[in-house]
């Protein structure tokens, strides 16, 4: 199916609409007041969980949803080098880029 | 970094200091923009939706995200849940940035609000932080900076993505290495480590029982609870439990400056 650029115009709008809320709304909301223990708890869980199930949906589940890591060599191989290098260098781009690197090299082999 | 930039603070012209502080957010931006700006305009994204999407969502993971999932025919709602729940972390950071903007008026939180993201967060609540001369004002500027790079960036991705033929595969991998990035910044103990297990185990099953990305919403969900329950209960039963007791930082943590 191909979107329309009124269709992508829609979706942007939508995108815009839930990312700024929880932007904005925390920080009117807690300007005055102090922040809920179980809403700080709670949230320090979300973003890692949520991380994880898309980091398992790109290595582990193919496009019809089932669980295989075929063709998925380079990838799984880059995946291990990045989590090294994120913890040693704490750097986005260099996780990044050098991921994109491992990427590129392994898919010649694989 | 941060005494290079205390030292030529003074005698530097106001953007020039804003520059500074957002620059290494600013590089950072470029190559994963470029990345981004070319997954978007394969996904179908023409450059003036490339450029909308940059300035209104600015967010890395969101604009890969919406890439991805337009390239696997993801219904708009699908699209719009899994993005609200991958936002939804900025309401964390959102609170704790709130205590430096009290008296701050409706229009400027709201400005404010509508560019912050991971990236410029962590640089405002370091300056924040550590130096008691920084303003709303600057924080905000900092933003500004950060969003130019980023939007220019996707809007250069999307003209090479129209120029030339690129390895899909291969650049969708930024999104993977983004998001392990991610995760390794946010592994700070052990409990933490096995929600990690935990959410990628649930999300695998949650995605082949649903064949939609709405498992991956339900997997967070399960794995965040699990998350928060355990805590309470390891904090009510073995407060002083190893589990939950901070790992080291390989390259150090920024000491808070208490006002």
């Amino acid at each position: 199916m191909e979107w329309s650029t009124t269709q992508h115009f829609w979706l942007i709008l939508a995108c815009f609409a839930v990312a700024f809320l929880p932007r904005l709304l925390p920080l009117l909301f807690f300007r005055t007041r102090e922040i809920p223990v179980w809403f700080n708890e709670w949230m320090t869980y979300v973003p890692v969980s949520l991380f994880t199930a898309l980091v398992v949906k790109d290595l582990f589940i193919n496009p019809s949803y089932q669980i295989s890591i075929v063709d998925k060599t380079p990838e799984l191989i880059a995946a291990v080098l990045v989590i090294a290098i994120a913890y040693w260098t704490r750097s986005m781009t260099i996780s990044v880029v050098l991921g994109l690197a491992a990427v590129f090299i392994l898919a010649m082999f694989f | 970094m941060a005494k290079n930039m205390a030292r030529s603070d003074e005698q530097l012209p106001y953007w020039r200091r804003i520059l500074n502080v957002s620059l290494p957010v600013d590089l950072s931006y470029i190559p994963i923009g470029l990345a981004c700006g070319i997954l978007l305009h394969a996904s179908g994204f023409n450059i003036y939706m490339t450029a909308l999407v940059s300035v209104l969502v600015f967010s890395g993971g969101a604009q890969f995200l919406i890439a991805s999932l337009l390239a696997t025919n993801a219904p708009m709602y699908s699209v719009v849940l899994m993005l609200f729940f991958l936002e939804l972390r900025y309401a964390l950071l959102g609170s704790s940035l709130s205590k430096y903007l009290h008296g701050k008026s409706l229009g400027f939180t709201t400005i404010f609000a509508a560019s912050m993201n991971d990236e410029n967060y962590a640089i405002n609540y370091l300056k924040f932080s550590t130096d008691k001369n920084f303003t709303p004002r600057d924080a905000l500027n900092v933003e500004h900076y950060t969003l130019a790079f980023w939007t220019v960036s996707n809007v250069i991705g999307s003209i090479i993505g129209s120029a030339i033929t690129i390895n899909l595969t291969v650049v969708h991998f930024a999104l993977t290495a983004l998001f392990l990035y991610m995760i390794v910044m946010q592994l700070k103990n052990g409990l933490i480590i096995f929600i990690c297990i935990i959410s990628g185990i649930l999300a695998a099953i949650c995605m082949a029982i649903t064949k939609t990305t709405l498992g991956l919403v339900i997997s967070t969900l399960i794995a965040s609870f699990i998350g928060f329950a355990l805590e309470a209960t390891i904090r009510k039963n073995h407060p002083r439990s190893k589990i939950l007791r901070s790992m080291k930082n390989p390259a150090g943590s920024p000491e808070d400056v208490k006002d």
